[in-house]
């Protein structure tokens, strides 16, 4: 068959993007150092080939250190928040279904908030407090909003939108009084509320390595499921999937993927929105393919998102939440308002 | 094994409305079902206890044996597939991609489809016609071509049982036909048994063995399709009165409606719940029709096997005494036609000749009319065309007219006006 080769040529292709894009990105900043030698400096770090005479240990520093840890996790928040997207369009048959648009942002924010204020730090290791937190928040909010919007077994457009929009408002309200509580800590919590990377690095990678992992393969196990779910709940049952089970571990698993996301860099909308459908054009509804392209396109989107974040107004930066939200309000204005045919809402 | 699905003593609630009550049901294997009822009976939710997607409150639905609540969903997939009344998806798959799904309860989750998989999604997609839409999105179909692949899809799954919710609601007379026809061929070409919803009765009538009437939840009627589409259940569950008459071709009941407008100039009710004619040689058949379609029980006899009355009465499945064809009536037949005049609670005589060969037949109607049955005569053919018996026939008329008092009518009209009074 012809179709899922180029589907696989696709994705090929954008890894290989995700690669350059990875080592372009790194090269850009501040201090001057092409695109050759970030190259040569990552290859010295992975494989152990020497960079070189001319490649100071500076620039090491500044790229290994600094800016590498960044990409990467930009391409982890990226993938994340890209894969949690499909997984919530596809299970809530709902194409106007992301992170931040049902709540599950603004759920995990108020766990991770609470996190940083709870005098946990000390006892148990962040790596686990504050993305555990984020996921409850998260969880709770999406049981939350499809709760109140669910109608007959099924989640449409408009209940979806303002049952995120009224639990969103509820939980910015929380996160308000938390702040009040905040004390020294406010400045922090805005930081990261605001949505960035900025000052992140590798103990940032480190949280959220092992969440992104295990989410993204537990929700590549099941997108065949999901394709059948596209179907319709019962058509899907009939065709043999377990739907309330399926339904279960893909909206955990979504969830927790997306709250490692937040917990690393605060709330970055619309990510989850624009990448699938975007790639839904490149390689078609099928999840097989439609996830790991998600995926692999998230992670290059974010991390030009937050190239453009930090080289706008350098040396200052702007948070990357902005520049998606920029991005993003006006695409899914454009989805409501013109796809409403193709989705039938 | 020769049971392929049972229902017993199934209930069903939705939070607390019930929906359906001790329904009760044996489909066996290769078996054509169709399930009708009004709208709000509870068809689509018998249907769907019958696919495993809902779970009853009370009873069990076994498949082959096994109770549906124990089948993991994947297995009950290779023996069931379902077509539901509701084909819209979310997002634009390739009509070929969805066809393709059917494979799904076969395959291991990141599985290649094999060479046998691609084959059977072939062929069900030519079964149904789709070829020619494989490359295009299933969104971009209309509602008939949509079913189509839906049908596919669910054919793809190599059923051994097939459940439809109204699978041509959407779809003109052409492409119901056409589905009708490709499930009839399934059904006896690849012995998959059928299972399907159905709004339209003429067209359950047709194709399927067997009807499931439901009222509220519950079984009205089951059984075949000129059991079950009667004037009476068509009346009590559907709360209209209809004309059913008989398909020219297939002789299957068919449903045909009255409008208010014309119901006013049906005759009113007849007081008699059962009539029995004396008949022969085409004299009979409008009366047959016209009482059979105002709710009055028929039986007639005896008739000889070939005669137009004979026929009409099959066609109309009435109740017949039969001889053989150019016999005179003989005793066997001559003592049942006395039981179905004595269960009449009228007899009709109609304006056929009589000979030796039919000469019981007024002396059974002469007997039944001494034991006080009401008797109405067709007088519009004068003694000399009607007696070949050299008199015996004319003195019986006369005897029931005059010492019983039989009530005489000159035309069809008026016959039906004195059975009104």
């Amino acid at each position: 068959m012809k179709i899922p080769d180029k589907r696989l040529h696709m994705l090929l292709l954008l890894l290989l993007l995700l690669l350059i894009s990875m080592v372009l990105s790194a090269s850009i900043g501040v201090a001057d150092i092409s695109s050759a030698d970030t190259g040569r400096i990552i290859l010295e770090r992975v494989l152990g080939i020497s960079a070189g005479e001319e490649v100071e240990d500076s620039w090491r520093a500044i790229i290994l250190n600094i800016r590498l840890p960044r990409v990467i996790l930009g391409l982890l928040v990226g993938a994340s928040l890209a894969t949690a997207g499909v997984a919530f369009q596809g299970l809530l048959q709902n194409p106007l279904a992301d992170p931040y648009t049902i709540g599950v942002s603004s759920g995990a924010a108020v766990g991770a908030t609470l996190a940083f204020l709870l005098p946990l730090a000390g006892l148990v290791p962040q790596v686990l407090v504050v993305p555990v937190f984020g996921f409850l928040g998260g969880g709770a909010a999406l049981f939350a909003v499809y709760q109140l919007a669910k109608v007959g077994g099924k989640v449409p457009v408009v209940t979806l939108l303002l049952a995120g929009v009224v639990i969103s408002s509820f939980l910015s309200a929380i996160i308000s009084i938390l702040m009040i509580f905040a004390g020294e800590a406010l400045r922090g919590i805005f930081f990261w509320l605001a949505g960035g990377l900025a000052g992140r690095g590798w103990s940032h990678v480190a949280i959220i390595t092992p969440y992104f992992l295990l989410g993204s393969s537990i929700l590549f196990f099941y997108t065949r499921d999901l394709n059948l779910i596209l179907m319709g709940e019962e058509a899907a049952s009939s065709l043999g999937v377990e739907v309330e089970r399926v339904k279960k571990i893909v909206l955990i698993a979504a969830s927790g993927v997306t709250a490692a996301a937040v917990s690393v860099s605060g709330m970055i909308g619309f990510a989850g929105l624009i990448v699938p459908h975007a790639m839904r054009i490149v390689v078609g509804p099928d999840h097989r393919y439609l996830l790991p392209a998600s995926a692999l396109a998230g992670g290059i989107f974010l991390i030009w998102a937050d190239v453009f974040a930090r080289m706008f107004l350098a040396p200052s930066e702007i948070p990357v939440g902005i520049i998606t939200a920029f991005l993003g309000a006006p695409f899914f204005m454009y989805l409501l308002r013109k796809k409403r045919h193709d989705y039938r809402f | 094994m020769a049971v392929t699905l049972i229902v017993e003593n199934l209930t069903f609630r939705y939070q607390s409305t019930p929906v359906l009550g001790g329904v009760n049901l044996e489909v066996k294997k290769g078996e054509f079902w169709g399930v009708i009822g009004p709208n709000g009976s509870g068809k689509s939710t018998l249907v769907k206890n019958m696919a495993g997607l809902l779970l009853p409150q009370e009873g069990v639905v076994f498949l082959e044996g096994w109770d549906l609540k124990s089948l993991i969903r994947s297995t009950l997939a290779r023996e069931v597939a379902v077509v539901p009344q509701d084909t819209m998806t979310g997002f634009n798959f390739f009509v070929e991609e969805v066809v393709g799904m059917g494979r799904a309860p076969y395959q291991g989750r990141f599985q290649r489809e094999s060479a046998r998989d691609r084959e059977l999604v072939r062929r069900a997609m030519e079964l149904t016609g789709c070829m020619e839409l494989k490359d295009r999105h299933i969104n971009d179909l209309s509602g008939g071509e949509r079913q189509r692949v839906i049908l596919a899809r669910a054919l793809a799954q190599e059923p051994r049982l097939l459940l439809l919710d109204e699978p041509t609601s959407h779809l003109d007379i052409g492409y119901q036909t056409e589905i009708f026809d490709l499930l009839n061929r399934l059904n006896e070409e690849e012995r998959i048994t059928i299972i399907s919803v159905l709004h339209d009765l003429n067209l359950a009538a047709q194709y399927c063995h067997k009807l499931l009437l439901l009222q509220e939840g519950r079984v009205y009627a089951c059984g075949p399709p000129e059991e079950v589409i009667t004037y009476e259940n068509i009346k009590e569950v559907y709360r209209t009165r209809v004309v059913i008459d008989r398909h020219p071709l297939t002789s299957t009941p068919q449903v045909l409606l009255i409008p208010e407008s014309r119901e006013k100039d049906r005759l009113e009710e007849i007081p008699y719940r059962r009539l029995h004619f004396i008949a022969g040689g085409g004299s009979a058949g409008e009366l047959f029709r016209k009482l059979c379609s105002m709710g009055v029980q028929v039986s007639t006899g005896v008739l000889n096997i070939g005669d137009s009355d004979w026929q009409e009465a099959k066609n109309l499945g009435l109740q017949v005494v039969e001889e053989e064809p150019f016999s005179p009536v003989g005793e066997g037949a001559h003592r049942k036609n006395l039981e179905l005049l004595k269960e009449a609670d009228a007899v009709v005589i109609t304006g056929v000749p009589f000979g030796y060969g039919n000469i019981k037949n007024l002396e059974a109607a002469l007997e039944a009319c001494r034991a006080g049955k009401r008797v109405f005569i067709l007088d519009d053919l004068s003694y000399a065309r009607r007696d070949y018996t050299g008199g015996k026939a004319a003195e019986y008329l006369r005897r029931i007219k005059q010492e019983e008092g039989a009530c005489s009518a000159g035309s069809r009209e008026e016959l039906l006006r004195c059975l009104k009074e």
